[in-house]
């Protein structure tokens, strides 16, 4: 299911959700993180580390950039299980937990998704620019990219795990 | 074997996210212009950071077998410039009156304190008594009598006598002789406490003694010794002729010596 869900993440990032970008590089999304922060926080690491990567070997393919998605995916996919440990409840996860607003909470989401959006955009700004001097330039655009990602997984999660359907599921 | 699999096993999630970070970064090095650039740009100045660094530590752990080879070099430069400066040719001086016979060596000295030396030619050739003789352009010794075919060499390694020399060519005049002990070390005698002389100066004639013109090589300091309290310090100098193969000799002629005998005996003294 997570496979798929990248996949399909990947598809319409690169397709259709490519040019979605109202302030140009001042907002620049990466709607397939979603799909990455939907791995549960229990799960192995190896398995974060394998679909970060994955992520960035299908966006690279699909959107043209080789090894740019690759090495942010790796990135993020090597530090996803200490980001998970970073932000976990005082008690751990419970073995039911999902990482959804319902499980969670907010906090948890929306902190968890902007440091995943940060440490993945920062980690593309500097595999874009590479010349230290060109990196304290695109500093800012890359905070408000990472902002701008995180209401757009905010979005997507809202629009996949509404509230009401939780309601009525339970 | 069985510490180094659980070391990695221990370590295996690092070793894996460090070999996908490789994977990644050569196939972004591989295909995007300017990030292989940056690299190379970043990646030789450190690399030359740490290629100077440990050369320069390489360098300091070196330094012993440099300082030997470098001994050793400049030894082997020296004996090569001593031999050089022995080398000299002697060449005949029209300007001072000094024109050269040339001699063949029958007997030179054995070692022994006041051995006689012989050469050939003698009257036939127009050798007389009192001139002075070279070998490979270096002082030898002086005719001392002479037959119709041969002549007698006093030469420098002899106890019997002394040769007005000088230390360098401009340095203070000095009595050179053998005192029949060492065959390659002759030794200067009365040479005042503060001359300025050491190991690898040249001696040369003084010309004083008429027998030699001045700055003829006669031999190179091997050794100053200043006993305390004493006025004259004792100084042994290698011989710059090779008395033990030497064969071909220059008897030195000058063109006016009667005139310089007759002023220099007593008789004309007042």
């Amino acid at each position: 299911m997570i496979v798929v869900r990248i996949l399909l993440l990947v598809f319409f990032q690169a397709f259709f959700l490519r040019d979605v970008s109202p302030l140009g590089e001042w907002t620049r999304p990466e709607w397939t993180l979603w799909a990455l922060l939907l791995i549960p926080p229990q799960a192995n690491s190896f398995l974060k580390l394998t679909l970060g990567f994955a992520m960035g070997v299908g966006l690279d393919i699909a959107m043209g950039s080789y090894g740019h998605h690759m090495f942010a995916g790796t990135v993020l996919g090597g530090l996803l299980p200490a980001l998970h440990r970073l932000f976990a409840p005082r008690e751990g996860y419970e073995i039911s937990d999902h990482p959804i607003l319902r499980d969670m909470g907010s906090s948890w989401l929306v902190g968890l998704t902007f440091s995943a959006a940060l440490i993945y955009h920062l980690a593309l700004m500097l595999v874009s620019n590479w010349y230290w001097h060109l990196i304290p330039g695109a500093l800012l655009p890359t905070l408000t990219s990472a902002v701008f990602t995180t209401l757009c997984c905010l979005v997507l999660h809202l629009m996949v795990y509404a509230p009401d359907r939780r309601k009525s599921s339970s | 074997m069985r510490n180094l699999w659980l070391l990695l096993q221990r370590n295996a999630f690092t070793l894996a996210f460090i070999a996908l970070m490789a994977v990644s970064l050569s196939v972004l090095l591989r295909n995007d212009g300017a990030a292989r650039s940056s690299w190379f740009k970043q990646t030789g100045a450190i690399s030359y950071m740490i290629d100077h660094q440990r050369h320069g530590w390489s360098n300091y752990l070196r330094l012993a077998e440099q300082n030997a080879e470098l001994a050793e070099e400049n030894a082997e430069l020296r004996s090569r410039l001593l031999s050089m400066d022995m080398a000299t040719e002697w060449v005949e001086d029209t300007v001072r009156h000094w024109t050269v016979r040339s001699g063949m060596l029958i007997k030179g000295p054995d070692g022994k304190p006041r051995s006689p030396s012989i050469a050939t030619p003698g009257l036939d050739g127009g050798i007389e008594a009192g001139m002075g003789v070279l070998s490979g352009g270096a002082a030898f010794g002086t005719v001392e009598e002479v037959g119709e075919a041969h002549c007698r060499i006093l030469t420098l390694m002899h106890s019997g006598t002394s040769w007005s020399c000088r230390i360098g060519r401009h340095g203070p005049v000095a009595s050179l002789g053998w005192d029949g002990m060492d065959m390659g070390l002759l030794q200067l005698r009365d040479v005042p406490r503060h001359v300025q002389a050491q190991r690898g100066d040249s001696i040369f004639t003084s010309g004083y003694d008429l027998r030699f013109p001045a700055d003829v090589m006669m031999g190179t300091v091997f050794d100053v010794d200043r006993h305390t309290g004493a006025d004259f310090m004792s100084v042994s100098v290698v011989p710059a002729a090779d008395f033990k193969s030497s064969r071909h000799l220059d008897f030195l002629v000058h063109q006016a010596d009667s005139e310089r005998t007759a002023l220099s005996s007593t008789e004309l003294q007042p």
